[in-house]
Order: C-alpha cells, then structure tokens, then sequence
C-alpha cells in the first residue's frame, strides 16, 4: 500500500471488445507531479486504456498499480485518491454547479468541500448557484474540473480535456492541469490535440491499433525523428515570389541561411520543427486523423 | 457496500424529485386516480354515512343519534318505509327501536335490533353505523352491549361497491409506477446520460448505486400506497399489516424495475417493456375487479402475492394470517431478483464502458 515509486505503473495489459483487442500488451509508467499525454486517433485505444486505469474496465491481461496499490484488489482505495476528468458532459444537468460539486464530495466522504474556493480556481464562482442546463460547453468542462479536483486527487486522468473549447475555457484547463502537476499529482492526458500534448506533456506516448509506438518527452521524439528547418520567402523580380526550406540538419545550413539573408529581397523568415503530428506520421505511417 | 453512499444516491434523486417530470408523473398519477374514484364513486366527496331509525317509544338512543356530528340521522316513519330506504340505498342503513327499548336495555333483557345495511353502501359507511349503534345503545344500557344486533344485509349481498373494487387499480399504479418505474427510468437516465460514470469512478460501486435507487422506489411505493389508500379512506382495520405487503410489493417491484432499467437500451425501449409486461403485473388488478373471472390466472403475476393480501387486508377485514403462504411467495420472489439484478447491474457497468 506504499506510495513510493511510480503514480501509476502498467505492465503489459490487454483488453479486447469481444473479438476486438482494443489495447495490446501496454506498458508503461508515470511519476508524481508529471504529466503523461497518451496520443493517439480515435478507437486508437487511449479511453480504454484509462477505463482500465481508473476500475471502469478490468485488463483482460497484465496488471495495473495506481499509487502502489492493484486495481484488481484494492480499487475502492484506489478511487478515492483518483479525478477523473470525462470527455463526454456527464453532469447533472438539473442541479447546480455547487449541488453537483457537493453530491461527488458526499460519495468521497467529504463534508466541508470548499465550493466557493473550488469553483474560483475554474472561474465559475460567480454562476455556482446556475442549473447545469444553462451552462455552455466551456462552463460545462470546467464544471467537470472542478469536479475531478474535489478529492485532491494523487493521480488526474484527463480524456480531451480542451477538446471544442474556447480559447480562454482552454487556457483556464490548461492552467489548472499545469498547477496541479506542481502540486504533485501525476496526470494522464488522453488527447489528439498534438499542440496541447506538445505544450503541456513532460513525457508523450504515442498509441495506435492498441500499441504504444513510441514514448518519450516531446522534445526528444521531435528531436529523434523530425526534421528543424529555415524557410525563407523572398521577392525575385516585380511579382514573383520565391520560397526557400533550408534543413538544418545540412553541413553548410548556416551559410545557406547567411547567404539568403544578405543576397535575397527577404519578405518572411521562419524556423521550423518537426511536430508531434509529424513525429506519429513516421512511426505509425498515417496522420491523427486519417 | 457502504449503506450511507447508497442513501447519498437515493436522497439526490428525493431532493431532486420535483425538477423531474418523470417524478412529478409518477407521484400524481396514483393520487389524481384517487380523487377521481372518491369524486365518481364515493370517499373523500361523500356525503356523512346515512342512518334511518324508526323509533317506536321515543327513546334515548334517537336523541342521542341525533347529536352525533359525521352522521346523517333520518327519523322513518315505519319499518316497511326504513327497509325500502335502505333497499333504495337512500339510506345507507337502519335499525327499527320498539317500545319500551330502552326499559327492556335497562332491566337486562336483551330485545332484537333490526339493523338494516345496504348492499350499496361503502364499507366504511357499514362500519361507521354499525360501532355507532352499538355505542349508543350501550350508552343506554351499559358498558357492554345489552342487546344482540341481527344485521339484515338487503339487495345483492356480494355487492363491492365500486369505488372499493377500483381500489386495487390505484394500488397497482401507486406501487408499481412509483417502485418500479423510477428505479428503471433513473438507472437508464444515467445510463443514457453517462452520469453513471462519473459516480462509478469514485469509491462507489454499481452495487450502492442499485440499493440506492432500490430505497428510492421502495419508499416512494410504500409512501404512495399508503397516501392513496388514506385518501380512499381503506387503509382498514390492520393499517400496519396493509404496510408489510405494500413494503414487499415495493421492493419486488424496485427490483424488477432496476433489472428493467439496467437492460433495456434506451427510453422507447422501456416504455414499450412496460407496455408488453403491463398486462402480465396488472393481471390481478383486472381478476379482482371481475371476480367471476377464474381467479388462479391471477396467482400467475408475482404482483398477485401483494395486491391481493393488499385488497383483502384493507377492504375485505381479512388479515395476514389469511396470507402467510402469500407473504413468503413474495419474499421468495425478492431473494431470487437480487442475485439477477446484481448480474445484470454488473453487465450494464461494462456496457458502459464500453459506450462511453
């Protein structure tokens, strides 16, 4: 029952929709305080993976230990150290953002839930007394934070977390994920936005068909597999434009670069990187949302 | 399984009842049956209980009728005129005093009272007028009743008044709509809606969710039983024994719904279930309002084993010693729905996952 070593450590775990194997031999594991993205397209087999994470679905091989202690054996223990952040709105529409807080605080036991402090750190403190129904969906998805943070949870599991939302609902979400992996929770992040995993992962894993292809920090799988670049567009006679993709990784990158800047009619002037998009084209050999 | 997350479960849905329309349809139906049966056939709208007394020697137990608040006294000329009242139901019953009644009381002889009732009547009517009188005439004689009551029933004697056989229709949905209806269409509402997953990732289980909703439906069915029979004024004589079989019928209804409401797909397909099993629940509903019908059909209907001790009990003076073998069928049925409905509780936990 000891906290020490990994949040969460997955050791080859398998589990199939009847004839379907919907997650392959998957294994991996993930610390306090970081944030794990789990990338991947759709029915790639992230969601399962974290149903059988958080008790929803038990593996049909491996074993899973969330915070030193078997799903299999002690999930009731288990549960009541977890959020759990949904992509799907399932809220209690009828009730009030305080009524739905203080309804999951009541099945973890918690009597005096701090709504008001709560429902700030979301910024909905000024609508908490609101029905649900007349929430919109950004209000919604922080209303769903707040509730995934009632129990100050050791481990955070996040299933497209920012997925539709507004810039200012994003940035809010995303704020609140940053603040609590300083706080010392592990947080799983299931997404297909490679920008937000990219922005907010200490370390990626890249699922598709079941398996993890690669895991990694984003940097060093951008690093390992894509490819950094200069472009430069630049004028050439009365209205022609030309345009230029140095790669950086070429010998003489930086004399191709300096003899650009200083012999073209230079309009625009980038550097690039590979993207995580990129990086799971070359390992799975299809884009995100092929 | 911890019983105070189960009731945290059940006491959301209770807060929360009247925002729903389901709720507020379930509550008011039973109870909109009641006032119609009492407004159209008699109860809560009737008029005080009729009595006729032909008094023949100016006795006490006349003044002393005609004091009574909550009864309606009827002097009657002559014994004939009282019996063709009474057979008319203008009366709901009658008693003829000879003379010298309260002197033949008096001395210890013990002269007949004719008492007439009326097949017609309600059989709380009967029951008023009959202690009534007997009150009264002890009230003339003494603490114990000096005379013997021959009571005469006049028309149909095997006559249940209508409001009375209508009874167990307003049971049927009280019990029924509200224990097993809204366990079902709560359990599918957060099936459909996904809220189940979010409760089954904290410490609760699919266990204390059902036992949960199974409070609910028990005690909306029992509360609604026991309202609707109060305001048909048939709770009877044996209220507490009235209450033992709505609370079996309560929770084998509960549990029926939760099977219900676990399995079934979506709204229209519970709707439709209820529709096609309607008539099998409802079937000794219909052989108690046609008794000439063969009444072992109704014993088919595990809803038999406490709509019928429910009537019986509550309309008929009969008592549970009558319904022993009743009462542990029942029983019997509940223990064996609970392991089904924890089989089915946990395939509907994985059909959830594997929706969402």
């Amino acid at each position: 029952m000891a906290d020490t070593g990994p949040a969460i450590d997955v050791k080859g775990i398998s589990y199939s929709y009847g004839e379907t194997l919907a997650v392959d031999k998957v294994s991996f594991a993930v610390a306090p305080g970081e944030i794990f993205g789990l990338l991947g397209p759709n029915g790639a087999g992230k969601s399962t993976t974290v149903k059988m994470l958080t008790g929803q679905l038990r593996p049909s091989h491996g074993s899973i230990r969330v915070l030193g202690m078997d799903t299999a054996e002690d999930l009731a223990a288990i549960q009541a150290r977890i959020g759990v952040c949904f992509e799907e709105k399932n809220l209690y529409t009828a009730m009030s953002g305080v009524e739905n807080l203080r309804f999951f605080a009541s099945l973890f036991g918690i009597k005096d839930l701090d709504t008001d402090g709560l429902l700030e750190r979301v910024d909905l403190a000024s609508r908490g007394s609101d029905r649900v129904a007349g929430y919109s969906k950004g209000m919604r998805q922080r209303l769903m934070m707040a509730r995934a943070l009632i129990n100050q949870p050791d481990v955070l599991f996040l299933d497209e977390p920012t997925d539709g939302l507004d810039p200012v609902s994003a940035r809010t979400i995303q704020g609140l994920i940053r603040q609590e992996a300083e706080r010392g929770a592990a947080v799983v992040l299931t997404t297909h936005d490679m920008y937000e995993a990219d922005t907010l992962s200490d370390r990626v894993a890249f699922i598709n068909q079941g398996a993890i292809l690669a895991l990694d920090a984003p940097e060093t799988l951008k690093l390992r597999h894509g490819q950094r670049s200069v472009r430069i567009r630049a004028r050439r006679g009365a209205d022609e434009i030309e345009e230029l993709v140095i790669p950086l990784e070429e010998v003489d990158a930086a004399d191709a670069v300096q003899r650009a800047v200083t012999e073209l009619d230079l309009l625009t002037i980038h550097t690039e990187e590979a993207t995580l998009e990129d990086v799971f084209v070359a390992y799975a050999g299809r884009g995100l949302n092929a | 399984m911890s019983f105070g997350r189960a009731w945290k479960i059940a006491a959301r849905e209770l807060r929360l009842g009247p925002r729903s329309p389901v709720f507020i349809w379930v509550l008011l139906l039973p109870l909109a049956m009641s006032f119609l049966i009492s407004a159209v056939f008699g109860g809560l709208l009737d008029p005080d209980p009729r009595l006729g007394i032909v008094d023949l020697g100016s006795s006490e137990v006349t003044v002393a009728a005609r004091e009574l608040e909550g009864i309606s006294v009827s002097l009657v000329s002559d014994a004939e005129t009282l019996r063709d009242q009474v057979e008319a139901h203008d009366l709901d019953a009658g008693f003829v005093l000879a003379a010298g009644f309260d002197e033949a009381v008096r001395s210890g002889d013990e002269p007949e009272l004719d008492f007439y009732i009326s097949g017609e009547s309600l059989a709380s009517s009967r029951a008023i007028l009959a202690v009534t009188t007997t009150d009264l005439v002890r009230g003339v004689g003494g603490q114990d009743p000096p005379v013997s009551v021959a009571v005469t029933p006049i028309g149909d004697e095997d006559f249940v008044p209508i409001g009375d056989r209508l009874l167990p229709i307003v049971v049927y949905y009280a019990v029924v709509m509200a224990a097993l209806f809204l366990p079902a269409s709560s359990i599918l509402d957060e099936r459909e809606k996904h809220t189940l997953d979010a409760v089954l990732v904290t410490p609760t289980t699919m266990r204390e969710v059902l036992v949960g909703k199974g409070i609910l439906g028990v005690l909306m069915g029992v509360a609604l039983g026991v309202v609707s029979l109060a305001l048909n004024q048939a709770m009877g004589e044996r209220p507490l024994e009235v209450v033992l079989f709505l609370l079996v019928g309560s929770i084998m209804m509960a549990e029926l719904g939760l099977i219900l409401g676990s399995l079934v797909k979506d709204a229209n397909s519970l709707y439709t279930a209820i529709k096609a099993g309607g008539v099998f629940i409802a079937l000794p509903v219909i052989f108690i309002i046609w008794p000439t019908l063969p009444q072992w059909i109704s014993k088919l209907a595990p809803t038999y084993y406490f709509l019928q001790p429910v009537y019986d009990i509550a309309v008929n003076g009969m008592a549970l010693s009558d319904f022993w073998l009743e009462f542990a069928v029942a029983c019997l049925i509940s223990l064996a729905l609970a392991p089904i409905l924890l089989a089915v509780g946990r395939r509907a936990e994985i059909h959830l996952a594997w929706a969402a």
